[in-house]
């Protein structure tokens, strides 16, 4: 199989893309795919903390692609799932210490060893995005239900089409099927509107996920969690599955249903 | 400039500067034209007139002149005495206007936030206009999909310029020296495209009627 490089971002920052990252990698690892992470946030770096492999850390990718340390070194191999391994990024430098090519360098030499490589994009439009960017063949674009959310993603997606990634794909996160409901948050139909692009999956709010975040241990590794369910449904999308987008509202609505019809009953 | 152009030799240059009248202008230009022989090897015709202003519907006659002889019209220029201290601004064409509307830009695609369009003539989108998104025209605009982003026609002071689009919902919306937003609070909703265009000093919108 061909190798994927993955590019996970959004513009905005605290939507969830390192969340998303962390349990995207964790899915496909889990269904058998060799996957590394590649956190690009230098200076800010927070992949290895929500994975739980933040004191397993000795090289870095500045240490990588300035030499001093062979790519193999570097990596973190999970200590739950063997085919998963996260290459971290430096914390004592900043975004500059890498340059674009350096990176596409980089990515080219991970597809030799794995399926899917995920990268993890740190906020913003400047050199890390450059960076994060550079060596992707499709972008994943995360973004809340939020009008802030959605216009720095408009923004991003104009960025990568001038780069040349033009398939990009949505997740939108933290999705509040309540409020979407009351009129109170913006619908999926709203944001496709508005990015007009294909629609990869929709992840519910979950308190769950701050625990599982806070433990490091991504929230698909929990049979229960809902949002763990919707990452591993996303992560079978992207093997290429079918798998269809409503069924989790669905699921909702009868729940609604039955909800309604006791209300009634009352 | 127009030696330059003649040396290209795609582009001719016709001195009207002795006809005072509209009259005088057509019939000679009428003369002129027969006499270039080769209309496929001219694309563009720089004509200077002895005239202070033209109207629209002068200009739009010497266009067709030109255009049945299988020219296009570059330029325009009235180089005729001024006939009063008034107002020339409003009546008088200018040729770098002219110019500006013989071009027309076409966008396949959607503009996203950040991405900015400028053209001195006119602009017709395939797509949408999302917002963040700007679009700077001399001209007119077209949108054939959602305006949400900002747009400026008319980016010279014309005011006769319109803003059309399949559904528009501008962030703001600007017609020549005129800057306008939509209503705050209430959200109107219009199913069907709408037209934007200054009447009596005002932007107004209305219906598109096909």
């Amino acid at each position: 199989m061909k190798s994927r490089v993955l590019v996970i971002t959004s513009g905005k920052g605290g939507v969830g893309k390192t969340t998303t990252t962390a349990n995207l990698g964790t899915a496909l690892a889990m269904m058998g795919k060799k996957v590394v992470l590649l956190d690009t946030d230098i200076g800010l770096r927070n992949l290895d903390v929500v994975m739980g492999l933040e004191n397993r850390i000795v090289f870095d990718v500045v240490d990588v692609v300035n030499g001093n340390c062979r790519l193999k070194q570097a990596l973190i191999r999970d200590k739950r799932f063997e085919k998963l391994s996260l290459l971290p990024a430096a914390q004592t430098k900043d975004k500059t210490a890498v340059s674009p090519h350096q990176m596409k360098n980089l990515t080219n030499e991970l597809r030799e060893d794995f399926d899917y490589i995920l990268v993890d994009c740190p906020a913003g439009i400047e050199q890390g995005f450059r960076n994060a960017i550079s060596g992707a063949d499709n972008a994943i674009i995360v973004a809340t239900p939020e009008v802030s959310s959605v216009r720095d993603a408009d923004r991003i997606i104009g960025l990568l089409e001038a780069a040349g990634l033009n398939n990009s794909q949505l997740i939108i996160n933290r999705l509040r099927a309540k409020m979407v409901k009351c009129g109170d948050m913006m619908n999926i139909e709203d944001i496709i509107d508005i990015l007009s692009i294909d629609l990869l999956g929709v992840v519910p709010e979950d308190e769950s996920i701050v625990v599982s975040t806070n433990r490091g241990e991504p929230a698909v590794m929990e049979n229960y969690s809902r949002a763990g369910e919707a990452y591993r449904r996303i992560s079978r999308r992207i093997m290429g599955e079918d798998i269809p987008l409503n069924s989790l509202e669905e699921e909702n609505s009868i729940v609604n249903k039955f909800k309604k019809i006791l209300r009634l009953a009352k | 400039m127009i030696a330059v152009l003649q040396n290209l030799g795609t582009e001719f240059f016709i001195d009207l500067t002795e006809c005072t009248t509209f009259a005088e202008i057509q019939a000679e230009l009428y003369k002129k034209m027969e006499s270039i022989a080769d209309p496929a090897y001219v694309s563009g015709l720089n004509i200077v007139i002895g005239k202070e202003k033209i109207s629209r519907a002068e200009l739009r006659k010497i266009e067709g002149i030109v255009l049945d002889h299988g020219f296009l019209l570059n330029s325009l220029t009235a180089n005729g005495p001024p006939e009063q201290s008034g107002s020339p601004e409003n009546d008088t064409l200018y040729p770098e206007q002219l110019s500006q509307y013989q071009e027309t830009a076409l966008i396949c695609r959607n503009l996203r936030s950040g991405q900015k369009f400028y053209t001195e003539g006119n602009v017709v989108i395939l797509g949408d206009i999302n917002p963040g998104a700007e679009v700077v025209a001399g001209g007119n605009i077209l949108v054939m999909g959602v305006l949400r982003g900002m747009v400026h026609a008319g980016a010279f002071g014309d005011e006769t310029v319109i803003v059309a689009a399949y559904r528009l919902n501008p962030t703001q919306l600007r017609i020549a020296n005129h800057i306008t937003r939509p209503p705050e609070g209430e959200e109107i909703i219009v199913e069907g495209p709408e037209l934007a265009r200054i009447k009596a000093g005002k932007v107004i919108i209305e219906k598109l009627k096909i």
